[in-house]
């Protein structure tokens, strides 16, 4: 049995976790309600998310002067100082997702009035699902310090980069047959592009959670990635070649 | 051959250097971890399976590592986990316990150091050591430094050498207007890098410290871990530190090293467990018993 010899540094280590854990549920609630306001032409919710959005500011600031404090105060080291950095990193890209959840709000009071056809709520609804479940799933790669997970993000993002597109060419058609407005299509464009940027920040967290638990950073693992996939290729070419001659 | 002496037209800093040492040579720990490749000439210490017996006490053991020149290397580790016995066979400092001997093999510039032939005091002129206490004689600053050079005979030119030793241990600016005043009147920081000084005066290659700034306040340690990094251009470091913020801030390489206890006879033997380079070695350590001392949770 090992003994625990910086017990309340691992504490606050802990602490700080948690914290991050609060930050990205808060997040993970904007969105849909978010969503809701859009689809609902709510402008009471959505102010209601934008005043939220101060509280989780404050709550990210709070998250990055504690670890500012543990870095002055305990020199982490290893696995220790990974989990600090990948602490402050992820919390920059929470606080960002917040701030998209406030973007669709605000991108609600622009086009307030409007009412979306069902293909463009059944878009949105599934783009908002799409990110909930990225920004999930990237905090339980975090609180987990699961590498698997983290590494799942990626190709879960490329669905909502599937109904980002989806979208926009909707809305296009929709602006086409003179159902939408200039103006709303172009915000409605930018409000799908906040739906795909919190899948973005997903992205991101599931990098540097990587780099938690791995201690590689996601450039150098991106670049072994790279060096992988041309050696497939290359092997790939060979099989071909033996293939042809084969057949010949 | 065995020459400690005369091999300075090989090298003018080093000894006769064996055969095989013109191939690349690639670090391999025996924890299997690479650190990285350097050229034969660099090659200062080769320690191979190199063990420590104090009687029929084995107080570390198996430590292999390859020490490259100019540059410092840190051995961390809890207590009695050997880092201080491996330090000190480096230049045979163990000679003087009665009980001492070591296993493997230890070259420096490819010459077994505990080959019978080889004269340990000219090992330790070419290996100066630092101690944890700062030990000045009870003489003129002078003295204690011209003592080295005064010993091995040196009798002209004397004056050269204190200046330039005392300038490369950054102590000449301090100290030059009294020269012949008594060493024991110097702060601790001082005399610790008088120390350095002393060493230095013998024309050393490589400088061992043993806990060189456990004694000293934060602003005396500052400044011995500045004058390391000037001395890195010149001689080849190996520092032995309780502080691991200071291996982290001073070394190149670090060889973390660690205890192993006999349940029967309750026996700790010290081993190397991972060396690499520092920076790996405290960002992401290989060595799962590595990660739990250098982040605390070791007991």
């Amino acid at each position: 049995m090992q003994n625990e010899l910086r017990g309340n540094f691992h504490e606050e280590l802990d602490a700080v976790r948690d914290m991050i854990v609060t930050l990205a549920a808060h997040v993970t609630e904007a969105i849909p309600r978010a969503t809701e306001a859009l689809i609902d032409n709510n402008l009471e919710m959505a102010q209601q998310i934008i005043s939220h959005d101060d509280d989780l500011d404050a709550l990210s600031l709070q998250i990055e002067e504690r670890c500012y404090a543990l870095i002055a105060l305990q020199q982490p080291m290893a696995i220790d100082m990974r989990s600090i950095v990948t602490a402050m990193k992820i919390n920059g890209d929470y606080e960002r997702s917040g701030d998209l959840a406030v973007n669709i709000c605000k991108g609600l009071r622009r086009i307030y009035g409007i009412q979306l056809t069902p293909t463009l709520r059944g878009l949105v609804t599934s783009m908002s699902e799409e990110a909930v479940r990225l920004t999930k799933v990237s905090v339980d790669a975090y609180a987990e310090g699961s590498a698997g997970l983290a590494s799942a993000l990626p190709d879960m993002d490329d669905r909502l980069d599937d109904l980002q597109v989806d979208f926009i060419q909707e809305i296009f058609a929709s602006h086409a047959r003179g159902e939408l407005k200039l103006e709303e299509t172009v915000q409605l464009a930018l409000i799908a592009r906040f739906y795909e940027r919190i899948g973005d920040h997903a992205v991101n967290i599931g990098e540097r959670v990587m780099y938690m638990v791995t201690g590689v950073t996601p450039e150098v693992a991106g670049a072994a990635q790279a060096k992988h996939a041309a050696e497939v290729d290359a092997l790939a070419e060979v099989a071909e070649g033996v293939a042809e001659e084969e057949a010949e | 051959m065995v020459n400690l002496t005369d091999a300075e037209d090989v090298n003018p800093k080093g000894l006769s250097v064996s055969a095989e040492n013109d191939a690349d040579i690639t670090v391999e720990q025996n924890t299997d971890t690479p650190v990285d490749e350097f050229p034969a000439e660099d090659l200062v210490f080769d320690a191979s399976d190199l063990s420590v017996y104090y009687g029929d006490f084995r107080a570390v053991r198996d430590v292999n590592m390859l020490i490259k020149r100019k540059e410092i290397t840190a051995l961390i580790g809890p207590s009695g986990c050997g880092k201080s016995t491996v330090l000190r066979s480096f230049n045979r400092m163990n000679d003087l316990i009665p009980t001492a001997r070591v296993e493997g093999t230890l070259l420096y510039r490819g010459v077994d150091l505990y080959d019978e032939r080889v004269d340990p005091v000219e090992v330790r002129r070419r290996i100066g050591m630092v101690f944890q206490k700062p030990n000045p004689f009870p003489k003129s600053i002078y003295d204690n430094v011209a003592y080295g050079p005064r010993v091995a005979g040196r009798k002209k030119g004397l004056d050269d050498v204190v200046e330039h030793s005392l300038k490369k241990a950054a102590l000449w600016d301090e100290v030059k207007d009294r020269l012949q005043e008594s060493a024991i009147g110097m702060s601790g920081g001082q005399q610790q890098r008088l120390s350095i000084a002393r060493a230095i005066a013998s024309d050393p290659e490589v400088l061992l410290m043993d806990e060189p700034c456990s004694a000293l306040d934060p602003i005396a340690t500052a400044r011995i871990e500045e004058l390391m990094a000037e001395l890195k251009d010149e001689y080849t470091i190996l520092i032995v530190t309780h502080n691991m913020q200071q291996a982290a801030r001073v070394s190149d390489r670090t060889a973390f090293f660690s205890v192993e206890v006999d349940e029967t006879s309750d026996r700790r033997t010290g081993l190397l467990v991972e060396y690499t380079n520092t920076e790996k070695l405290f960002s992401n350590p290989d060595d799962e018993r590595t990660e739990n001392y250098i982040t605390g949770r070791f007991g």
